[in-house]
């Protein structure tokens, strides 16, 4: 048998506005993707191969499934007009729809059902039509019955239309609630409520209650407490003191320090009331968003007027360096000025620094990258308050899709100096957007002096090292 | 530690293959042949068989789309000149940069609106969404697109 | 490039192979007269291993033309390599696309 799974743009329409960014059929419920649910189905079903169609772009799907050799099945894709009758759908995967049997589920939809092994015996003598219907999904066989046999009425399995905020989240919050055992993946934990992923770090005297599903790399602060009904996606902090319960934090969340979120949906810094469908863009003190739009320069006027005083301290300090190594290393053909682009602390206001390269293996060369010359250029701009003189990485412009910065990474200030690099924190884009995400938070000018510091004495000691 | 550390910094990047081809849309073929190759050496030779074949294929398109690109941008009467290809690296990314002496371009350039039956403009549009991170710069005359897509 | 035609329950299915880019595009038009007249026709594009923009560009100039004419082109059999280049153009909400070229060639007698 095979699979035909028919989702239409119209049909998750209404998510994409809550969730920009995020392909309806990849988003999360519990810690697996709503596609991976109707492939889990499929294959209990009995289907050797599902073909996804769609008139709306399966682009990011399809990097998610690939060809299904995960599943151990076929997974194809085909697209659909918008105002294809299930019959033209049919038409249009004729040669897929060849062979005899086909399953068609049709809509934003989840099929729940009690009892898997019941599911494969029925649908192979069910006969063909519509087993299970709702306003706006359903749920059909074509072709005849692959056995002969009393078919056991009703079906053991029945639908659940995904139409707004409140049925997804109730879906989630039922399936964490009453029964994961038949859908969810198995975490790290041995316990039947409690799945926790890798990289999971809990800070002292916090505390998480049962039952909980807990993505990858998160970090729950001093005092913070998850669960119980809590969902928490990967790349996620909860911040000190904090409660979470009754609710979903998607990937790439921050929650800021004492705040309590209850019966919430929380992405990015939007956060949702799942019975009202009303959301909201956080823009509490505690929590990053607000921070974004804090004075010109991403800092407020104190703040700044610190950071220029370090900047020059740091102009003052390499200035004789520079003078003496750059023309010798620019001579040997090493040193290599460039202007870069990097996103500014507002979207689409971009910040043109110059940014040389400093190649060889030298010593000269090893001298001027030790200190931090490749960045002297850059103080100006920070002493001007274009970047600020400790922050995020600068993130170049064009680099990742556009919009990823402002929801990836809230409280993202280009810098000369990262956080991450005070912290000598791996490198590795994910990770060290977390840190950085920390200090924009907690930092104070003073620590940020300090860090400062910090983060040029590491440029020195990384050089040193083999 | 410290390689990691410059490549977070610079984005130097060890170009290990150069090519230079004439400004005529029938090597489009062979440059983009070209870089599905490398893309399959590359992949092959950091050990990443995961979408290696979405992987190759990207570039594969992503230079076609880029050499294009450039030949239609140059002026007719300027037939001899050529397009440069680089092609670098770093642990797992791989960028190849497209060069060349025409004029400037917009690179940010949108699709219209497809219900319109546009027959132009999708190429900038697919290179931005087949690569990880895409640059344009204009230095001394030149056009310089680089393309960088990580294989991990 | 090589374009082959053949008759299916009346409509003409033009199946092109090799690659349909900047190269070979202006010279597809050229090679059929099914492509530039006012009927439908299907095209079979399982034998394109390669599809660039201009080549896209060429499909939708076809589309254009015959429908402003009364007639209409539908695509069967894209690989997944073309597939992604019309998902994310969004070409695909151009085109009626079908996995069976006879199949598609059938539909379009119909109508």
């Amino acid at each position: 048998m095979k699979t035909l799974i028919v989702i239409r743009e119209a049909d998750y329409g209404w998510l994409t506005p809550l969730f920009p960014g995020v392909h309806p059929l990849v988003m999360p419920i519990c810690n697996k993707p709503f596609i991976e649910y109707l492939i889990d189905f499929s294959i209990l079903a009995g289907s050797t191969a599902v073909r996804i169609v769609s008139d709306g772009p399966l682009n990011d799907v399809e990097r998610y499934c690939e060809n299904g050799s995960r599943w151990g099945i076929d997974i194809s894709y085909a697209s659909i007009l918008v105002d294809d009758d299930l019959d033209a759908v049919m038409d249009k995967n004729a040669r897929y729809c060849s062979e005899g049997r086909m399953m068609v589920t049709s809509g934003f939809i989840f099929i729940s059902y009690e009892k898997k092994h019941e599911l494969k015996p029925f649908v192979a003598m069910a006969p063909a039509g519509t087993l299970l219907r709702g306003s706006t999904g359903s749920l059909l066989l074509t072709g005849t019955p692959e056995n002969v046999g009393e078919v056991r009425e009703p079906a053991p399995c029945s639908l659940v239309e995904l139409d707004s905020i409140g049925s997804y989240y109730r879906l989630s919050t039922e399936i964490l609630n009453e029964r994961p055992s038949p859908y969810v993946l198995p975490g790290y934990s041995n316990e039947p409520d409690c799945h926790i992923g890798r990289n999971v770090v809990t800070s002292k005297g916090a505390e998480i209650i049962k039952p909980v599903i807990i993505g990858n790399n998160v970090q729950i602060m001093k005092g913070a407490v998850v669960g119980p009904f809590a969902v928490i996606g990967s790349n996620v902090i909860v911040d000190r003191e904090s409660t979470v319960s009754n609710s979903m934090l998607l990937d790439n969340t921050y929650i800021g320090e004492n705040l309590d979120i209850v019966g919430r949906i929380a992405y990015g810094n939007i956060l949702i009331d799942p019975a009202s469908g009303v959301s909201i863009a956080m823009e509490d003190r505690h929590l990053l968003s607000g921070m974004k739009r804090d004075g010109i320069f991403g800092l407020g006027l104190f703040r700044y007027l610190f950071h220029a005083a370090v900047s020059l301290l740091f102009i003052l300090l390499l200035f004789i360096p520079y003078l003496l190594l750059a023309p010798l290393l620019k001579i040997q053909g090493k040193w290599k000025n460039r202007t870069m682009t990097f996103q500014g602390v507002q979207q689409g206001k971009n910040v043109i620094v110059v940014r040389p390269s400093i190649a060889g293996e030298g010593v000269l060369s090893g001298l001027a990258r030790s200190l931090s010359l490749d960045r002297f250029a850059m103080l100006f701009s920070a002493l001007s308050g274009r970047v600020a003189v400790i922050g995020s990485f600068p993130v170049e412009a064009g680099r990742h899709q556009e919009a990823a910065t402002s929801v990836l990474m809230p409280g993202y200030r280009p810098a000369v100096f990262s956080y991450a690099e005070a912290e000598d924190w791996p490198v590795n884009a994910e990770d060290s957007s977390i840190v950085e995400r920390y200090y924009a938070v907690h930092g104070s000018p003073v620590q940020d002096m300090v860090l400062t510091v910090k983060a040029f004495l590491n440029r020195i000691h990384a050089q040193d090292q083999p | 530690m410290q390689q990691e550390r410059q490549r977070k910094n610079n984005y130097p990047m060890n170009t290990f293959m150069t090519m230079s081809l004439p400004s005529d849309i029938h090597y489009a073929r062979i440059a983009s042949k070209t870089a599905m190759m490398v893309a399959e050496f590359f992949s092959g030779q950091s050990g990443i068989a995961e979408k290696r074949e979405e992987f190759c294929h990207a570039f594969e398109l992503a230079v076609a789309e880029a050499f294009a690109n450039s030949v239609f941008n140059a002026a007719p009467q300027e037939k001899e000149r050529q397009v440069m290809i680089s092609f670098s690296s770093e642990k797992s990314e791989l960028m190849v940069s497209v060069s060349d002496a025409n004029p400037e371009f917009d690179p940010e350039m949108q699709v219209p609106d497809i219900l319109s039956y546009p027959e132009h403009g999708y190429g900038l549009v697919l290179i931005r969404q087949l690569m990880d991170s895409v640059r344009y710069s204009r230095q001394d005359g030149m056009n310089q697109l680089s393309m960088i897509k990580n294989a991990g | 490039m090589t374009v082959n035609e053949k008759k299916c329950k009346g409509i003409t299915i033009v199946s092109l192979n090799g690659s349909l880019d900047a190269a070979s595009a202006p010279g597809v038009l050229n090679s059929s007269s099914a492509l530039t007249d006012t009927q439908s026709i299907v095209i079979d594009l399982s034998g394109v291993d390669f599809l660039d923009s201009s080549g896209l560009g060429c499909l939708v100039g076809i589309a254009r033309k015959k429908r402003e004419q009364g007639g209409d082109v539908r695509l069967a059999c894209l690989n997944e390599k073309l597939r992604k280049v019309f998902d994310i153009t969004r070409a695909s909400r151009l085109f009626d696309i079908y996995d069976d070229a006879e199949y598609a060639a059938g539909t379009a007698a119909k109508k």
